[in-house]
């Protein structure tokens, strides 16, 4: 086993020092599968920047009709902002699922989304409600919407030297409802299915809707044809599950211990047409 | 894990058969192949690297052709460790070249693997989604090199 480094910079600019310093140092932010994964020996990173000194990376501030969650905000503490209600309620039901009360301590939603496992909650939840993901380095930052952030099995655009500062989540149209529904062999799992979802109806018709399934593919999944097909409908049973099908058509699982790739492909209509039943009973009340 | 697939090179099957056969032109095409040589009679030594995700490996494979009928077919044994042998992978590769009625030849593959040691903890059904997806690259990378080479 090598040496390895541990830097615990106090700012933004100087963990954006040391990363751009060290191509082969990763952040360690709440550690919640850094470590695990270091323990298996998957990775063995040169040094590792701590970010938990850093204070402007924690909390969730509001933001114009959104709000903006600091990278280092534990699962817990976005779980339980009552803030994070309407639309943007998914974001808080998938913090509300992840694991157990302890890794939701640890764990942050920038650590988790880095990490991008494909069977996270947070992804899902994230690509649904349109949010941004902020990503600092040495030479500045940028800016780049969830369903780009996550690019394959594993992996997003985050470069050498990159970290994540913070997620933005956008306004949600008015009396809109956002839901994240979980299919897991036991309770704080990773998901062997997931369906996030953010609706809002206008009387009986469907006016907005997105729908992301999590766990069925590399990164989540979205689909343009299976939410036109919808908004503007009354939601009634046939059409939610042609939707559904056309989603799990469109997704790309895999066989592993949790599930087989059909089961998850056979899942799916049903997640997403439980998870869209939940936000029409959430929209009506808010009516 | 089992990886099976096939692709169509437009070149006819002796010339297919000439690169398979051929380390030198072979080696470019496989994706995260750092080094091939000649080891022995029908062995060969190579150094590939791949990653998925913040997960880096690097093997050391020692590859032996078992069984082999030119122009057509080809079976091999792969077994390779990674460095510090933190990871052990085996493989029972099986190559078809077939030719086409309009002359041009389909290479078919499949290849049974199996890694044991820390890489085995990570999830296989992941792997087997990047093998797939290396097995696509190798397969753009073969099939441009043998069609340059036939233009040429």
């Amino acid at each position: 086993m090598r040496p390895m480094e541990f830097h615990e910079p106090a700012t933004l600019d100087a963990a954006a020092a040391l990363l751009a310093a060290d191509g082969e140092a990763r952040c360690l932010a709440g550690g919640a599968t850094l470590v695990a994964m270091m323990n298996a020996r998957l990775v063995e990173p040169s040094a590792l920047v701590s970010l938990r000194r850093i204070e402007e990376l924690r909390g969730i501030d509001a933001e114009g009709d959104g709000f903006c969650i600091g990278a280092m905000t534990p699962h817990r503490v976005t779980a339980a902002d009552g803030r994070l209600a309407g639309g943007h309620a998914v974001v808080r039901e998938a913090a509300a699922v992840i694991a157990n009360p302890s890794v939701r301590n640890m764990g942050t939603m920038g650590g988790s989304i880095a990490f991008a496992d494909p069977a996270a909650d947070y992804p899902p939840a994230l690509v649904a409600i349109g949010a941004e993901i902020e990503i600092v380095a040495r030479d500045g930052q940028r800016r780049i919407g969830a369903a780009d952030f996550f690019t394959d099995w594993y992996e997003t655009v985050l470069g050498p030297g990159e970290l994540i500062s913070a997620i933005h989540l956008p306004g949600a149209p008015a009396g809109a409802v956002g839901v994240y529904d979980k299919l897991a062999r036991v309770e704080g799992d990773f998901a062997t299915a997931s369906a996030a979802v953010v609706l809002a109806m206008a009387g009986d018709a469907c006016s907005h809707l997105s729908i992301a399934v999590g766990g069925c593919g590399p990164t989540p999944l979205r689909l343009a044809e299976a939410e036109s097909a919808l908004i503007g409908s009354g939601l009634d049973a046939e059409a939610v599950q042609r939707a559904g099908e056309m989603l799990a058509q469109a997704s790309d699982p895999v066989d592993d211990v949790r599930a087989s790739a059909d089961y998850r492909r056979l899942v799916i209509p049903r997640l997403v047409a439980r998870a869209i039943s939940r936000a029409i009973t959430g929209a009506r009340a808010v009516l | 894990m089992k990886i099976e697939d096939s692709f169509i090179v437009q070149a006819s099957r002796d010339r297919v058969w000439a690169a398979i056969i051929d380390p030198a032109r072979i080696a470019p095409c496989i994706p995260g192949c750092e080094s091939i040589e000649i080891s022995g009679p029908n062995c060969y030594r190579a150094r590939v690297s791949f990653a998925v995700g913040p997960i880096k490996a690097s093997f050391n494979l020692e590859v032996e052709v078992t069984e082999e009928t030119p122009p057509s077919f080809v079976a091999s044994t792969t077994r390779g460790e990674e460095g510090t042998r933190a990871s052990v992978l085996t493989a029972h590769n099986e190559l078809h070249l077939v030719t086409l009625e309009d002359g041009s030849t389909e290479v078919r593959y499949v290849s049974d693997v199996s890694i044991v040691g820390r890489l085995g903890r990570f999830g296989l059904g992941v792997m087997k989604k990047k093998a797939a997806a290396l097995g696509v690259e190798f397969a753009e990378a073969f099939r441009a090199r043998v069609e340059q080479d036939e233009a040429a």
